[in-house]
């Protein structure tokens, strides 16, 4: 009988190699496992063995059923697994075709580069203020240093209105109101649109600047050289070199620009940078004490520092659009590149 | 302003190189914008030596010459020129150089026989009008070396940026002067020596100041039996190399002392002076006056002119006139040189739109201690070049003369406020080398600084401390970071506001447009806004670019409009913008933001197409940038706007006030921007929706029991706004409707006419236990029933 039942599960066995459908393994499993099956035959011979049989013989049956339903299990597993992988198959598509994606839309390229501005001032402490772009002489000029006959004004080209009003030229008018209206320290910055009569390939009639004012009991020169510096290594990258040049505002003293190394040469010098390897991108200086007094602070109780430079002109540094113009026609081509 | 190198170095000596000096120049505050080599003109010209010459075999007139370039072998040159012979020295022309004249040298063959390059005469390199022969060059420059280099042409141009508080710079020797603070070399002034004679000047001329306050300071002087010629080379050359044209030796000599000195000068010829005298007085009304371009002035009484005895002779500082100016049979000449207001002369300047180099650095102020030493220069220059004799003396008025400004300097402070760590005696060394006097008061804490006149600009403190800073060198101030505290910011909410609504917008597919501030006056009509309309109050410019620019924006939506144009006017017929910015509105400016929907919107590719916006497309985008700021209550109702569709627009309420409007633009708005399909706009206040902005969030507990849904569809009047129902259901149901939620409107033959009808989801919840089936049978009838004696509402089934 032990033998019986070793051929049956080494047929048993070699079967199930060669099933190929689940029609067909359920044919074998009624073969072995039906009420007439191999296996239910031998087990009803059981009651005819002797007493000291039936134990090793028994225990014989139960493992031959238990490996041979072990491995019909695992064949209708395969089978299955096998069925399915074809469906799957049969399911293909062309995944090439488009995703669905939702429609989105981008802020506009000036607006990119101010916010990536604010963002680094941001966290260096400075906050966002704003201020009236319609102003007075006396904001726009007169508190900021620059008198009626100054030739500073003849840089200039101001816009102005029917009513004796005028365009800010710069944002630095907000300056004057905040230290009016606020007690030192004061870390501010000032993004918005600045105007001036002016219209080429370079400028725009209306632009974008980012003012800042930092004042307190002891500001440096030196501290302006470092926020600055800061500022520029975050937006330009580390590879960047600053350098601060001499130059004259009315509203600072000492005043300076800042250059980086060319964005298109790296320092080499050409045509971009004027053969010189650099470009200018802010004006700064120590906050004038005249200015501190038209603020109604005491040049002699607080020191500070500003700048300003001119957002469009840091935007085309990586841009590079030919002319510059092109930012305000919104010609959707132009706004999705960016 | 331009300078070149070798003209510097007549007034100090430095051994920069032009980069260098370039760098030192920009890295003190004088920005060199420009840098232009004289000499590659001339790049292939070098010194040759004629070794032996021998007969043309063809031609009479030229000889074969074998010269010497310092090469190998010599070159056989051909050449006729009458001064040719064994031994001279010229410069030659090899193969391949571009002569400034426009002659190419090349390989050729004249009358038979080769020529290798070309022995030059000085007009053929451009140097002067002499073509009589070679130009002979001294025996002892080394053979072969380059022409320019050997003779000293070599010569390189600044082109400055002097920036307006330093009208000192305006010159050679104030740009001289900032190369002695980088050097501490020390200036080399012309040496001036002025032969006169007999003739006290104070005998044949005068000068009045009937106007002292716009003349400070007034000289002349007179020199006689002078002619009038071209200048010699050098003199053309210096002028012609910074870009000022030549005109005759005297004219000449006062723009190269101009040029020298800063100070503008004058020659009128003395002959064509009315009582050969000079006034110096404001212009009477109506008074007019020929300038030197030959344009007739007419002249204001806040003008300064220089007169005669009679009339205007010259715009004080600007131009002289055109009668009295130096021609070629000028015999004596009176020279001008002054000192002038610098607003007077800039606004005179201005109101005629005249500008020359003179009035450039009189509107910025000239050194009135520069006046003589300029017109002793000139005067000696003249003689030289012109010949003639010098009147004896100079008539000096002088009314106005400067003190020279005292200034005390505190050591500490310049430390304190560069945040350096500079000795008392390296700023005393910095401001010496600027010509400053140092005196020591109190111990070396405090400086007395004397001001030189040519340094007007200095008149605080903390203008010395510039000028310590920046010869220090920016370069050599420390980079640190500010110690103070960081003042805690107020909270903005708007700039909140603007920040979700930005993003709500980009994601939900809209482009961010700027635009102008400025638009065209006509842009109210094609928005069709009565005439009454608050918005048609716009500010204009006095000075605008153009008609579309002349006055500032009331509304964003013009501007959209425009953009839509643009775009379909290009085949861009996706148009989905919005614009943030603020308006100008009586005497405030309120922050906007508006957007477009035109043409198809969406992706536009295969599964998931463009499509036609319509109202609810603009009034969904509304109602989200709504959400993201916090306000629910909103509500809407329709307008008599005439800028939109009379049955498809909405103004947005909150608390019945108007914070907003969107809808269809009217058909004609459309003709006038010539758009083919519909557009829809709307615009929103952003401060109003900042003050209704809650940002505040609560939790609300996750329902613990079940909802039950039921749906309920009803047939009503046509023109029932759809939200009534939910009104009533939300009042019946109380705090066990969740939401009501509408998913069908149909209007067709399944509904009677006039009729039309919703269909609802309702979620029925309570907090606080499982509603029951009969519960909520129980309530949907009583919302059944008011909806139809309230609305005459019927149940759809
Ligand atoms: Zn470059």
């Amino acid at each position: 009988m032990k033998a019986e039942l070793e051929a049956i599960q080494a047929a048993a066995l070699e079967a199930l190699k060669d099933v190929e459908t689940a029609d067909a393994l359920e044919s074998l499993r009624i073969e072995y496992f039906g009420r007439r099956g191999k296996l239910t035959d031998v087990m009803k011979g059981m009651g005819q063995l002797s007493k000291e049989e039936r134990p090793v013989i028994g225990k014989l049956a139960n493992e031959v059923r238990a490996s041979l339903t072990d491995a019909f299990e695992a064949t209708k597993n395969a089978l299955e697994s096998e069925h399915q992988e074809q469906k799957l198959k049969a399911e293909a598509i062309d995944i090439t075709l488009p995703g669905r994606k939702p429609a989105y839309g981008k802020a506009h390229p000036v607006m990119q580069t101010l916010e990536r501005i604010e963002a680094i001032f941001t966290q260096m402490g400075f906050q966002v203020v704003t201020g009236p772009e319609v102003e007075t002489e006396h904001y726009n000029f007169d508190a900021l240093n620059t008198p009626p006959d100054h030739p500073a004004r003849d840089l200039h080209d101001t816009f102005y209105l029917t009513d004796g009003h005028l365009l800010r030229t710069h944002n630095s008018p907000v300056q004057i109101r905040v230290m009016e209206s606020q007690k030192p320290p004061v870390r501010i910055i000032v993004p918005g649109k600045a105007y001036r009569v002016d219209y080429d390939v370079s400028h725009t009639p209306m632009f974008h600047q980012v003012e800042g004012l930092l004042v307190d009991r002891h500001v440096t020169f030196s501290e302006l050289k470092g926020v600055l510096v800061s500022f520029a290594r975050q937006l330009f990258g580390d590879q960047t070199q600053m350098r601060f040049r001499p130059h004259f505002f009315p509203f600072t003293e000492p005043s300076a620009e800042m250059d980086i190394t060319c964005t298109v040469c790296r320092g080499e010098g050409c045509r971009s940078c004027g053969h010189t390897g650099w470009i200018e991108i802010l004006g700064a200086g120590a906050v004038d004490p005249e200015v501190f007094r038209a603020g109604n602070y005491d040049p002699e109780e607080v020191t500070g520092f500003a700048f300003g430079m001119g957002v469009e002109r840091i935007a085309n540094l990586q841009f590079r659009i030919p002319d510059i113009r092109t930012f305000y026609e919104n010609d959707l081509r132009f706004l999705k590149q960016f | 302003m331009n300078v070149t190198q070798n003209w510097l170095k007549t007034y100090i000596d430095f051994d920069f190189s032009a980069e260098e000096l370039a760098d030192r120049l920009t890295m003190l505050g004088i920005e060199v914008e420009a840098i232009k080599e004289l000499s590659t003109a001339l790049n292939g010209v070098v010194v040759g030596k004629v070794t032996t010459i021998r007969p043309h075999p063809n031609a009479d007139k030229l000889v074969l010459c074998q010269v010497d370039i310092g090469e190998e072998d010599t070159l056989q040159i051909v050449c006729g020129a009458p001064n040719v012979r064994e031994g001279i020295f010229a410069p030659v022309a090899t193969i391949g150089t571009d002569l400034p004249s426009g002659i190419s040298i090349k390989r050729a063959k004249l009358r038979g026989e080769e020529s290798h390059g070309m022995l030059c005469s000085e007009k053929e390199l451009d140097i002067s009008e002499d073509a009589a022969g070679l130009m002979e060059l001294s025996s002892d420059l080394p053979i072969g070396t380059g022409f320019t280099d050997a003779l000293g042409l070599d010569d390189t141009v600044f082109e400055l940026e002097i920036t307006p508080n330093r009208p000192d710079c305006l010159s050679l020797i104030g740009v001289a002067r900032e190369i002695r603070a980088e050097t501490g070399n020390d200036i080399k002034l012309p040496e001036v020596n002025v032969q006169e004679d007999d003739t006290d000047i104070r005998e044949i001329t005068s000068v009045t100041i009937d106007a002292p306050d716009l003349c400070p300071r007034y000289a002349a002087r007179v020199i006689r039996g002078v002619k009038i010629g071209d200048s010699p080379t050098w003199l053309k050359q210096r002028l012609e190399s910074v870009g000022i044209g030549v005109i005759n030796n005297i004219v000449d000599v006062t723009n190269f002392v101009l040029m020298e000195y800063g100070q503008p000068l004058h020659a009128f010829d003395y002959n064509k002076l009315g009582e050969n005298r000079i006034v110096v007085r404001r212009a009477t009304e109506g008074e007019q006056i020929t300038t030197l371009d030959e344009e007739e002035r007419k002249l204001t009484p806040e003008m300064l002119v220089i007169a005669d005895a009679t009339k205007p002779v010259a715009l004080a500082g600007i131009m002289g006139g055109y009668d009295s100016e130096i021609t070629e049979t000028t015999c004596d000449v009176l020279l001008e040189s002054a000192n002038f207001q610098p607003s007077s002369v800039r606004a005179t300047a201005k109101a005629l739109g005249i500008h020359t180099e003179a009035s450039y650095r009189f509107e910025r102020g000239t050194d009135p201690e520069a006046v003589i030493p300029a017109i002793d220069r000139a005067t000696q220059l003249i003689v030289e070049l012109a010949g003639g004799t010098v009147c004896q003396g100079t008539i000096d008025v002088y009314p106005g003369k400067c003190e020279l400004g005292q200034i005390q300097l505190r050591p500490e402070r310049v430390n304190f406020i560069l945040g350096t760590e500079l000795e008392a005696t390296e700023i005393k060394q910095i401001l010496i080398r600027l010509g400053f006097g140092v005196d020591t008061v109190q111990q070396d804490n405090i400086y007395q600084i004397t001001v030189p006149t040519f340094r007007r600009d200095i008149t605080r403190e903390i203008d010395l401390i510039e000028e310590i800073a920046r010869v220090h060198g920016y370069d050599n101030i420390p980079t640190t970071l500010p110690k103070g505290d960081i003042p805690v910011p107020k909270p903005n909410i708007l700039v909140e506001v603007r920040r979700r609504i930005k993003n709500y917008l980009l994601a939900s597919g809209m482009m961010e447009a700027i635009n102008y501030s400025f638009c065209h006056p006509n842009c109210f009509d094609k928005i069709r806004l009565p005439e009454d309309n608050p918005l048609r109050d716009a500010l204009k410019l006095q000075n605008p670019l153009s008609p579309e620019m002349s006055v500032l924006r009331t509304t964003l939506l013009p501007s959209l409009l425009v953009n839509a144009q643009h775009n379909h006017n290009h085949q861009i017929d996706n148009i989905a913008l919005f614009e943030m910015s603020t308006v100008f509105l009586n005497g405030e400016e309120p922050a906007r933001i508006a957007g477009i929907l035109a043409g198809e919107i969406g992706v536009g590719v295969y599964g998931n197409p463009y499509k036609s916006p319509d109202f609810f497309d603009i009034k969904g985008i509304v109602e989200g940038a709504l959400e993201v700021c916090g306000p629910t209550d909103w509500t809407y109702a329709i307008t008599d706007e005439p800028t939109f569709h009379p049955g498809r627009n909405a103004e947005v309420l909150l608390d019945n006030q108007r914070i907003g409007i969107l809808g269809e633009a009217h058909p004609k708005v459309l003709e006038n921007y010539e758009l083919p399909y519909k557009a829809y706009l709307f615009e929103l206040d952003l401060e109003k929706l900042a003050d209704a902005a809650d940002f505040s969030k609560r939790f609300e507990p996750i329902p613990i029991y079940p909802s039950v849904l039921r749906d309920l569809a009803i047939v009503v009047e046509h023109d029932m706004p759809s939200d009534l129902p939910i009104e009533i259901i939300y009042s019946t149901g109380g705090d066990l409707v969740e939401s009501v939620r509408l998913f069908d409107v149909y209007v067709g033959d399944q509904v009677q006419e006039g009729k039309k009808s919703l269909a609802y989801t309702i979620t029925y919840h309570s907090a606080t236990e499982t509603l029951t089936d009969k519960e909520v049978n129980d309530l949907h009838d009583k919302v059944v029933n008011r909806l139809n004696q309230e609305l005459g509402a019927e149940l759809r089934l």
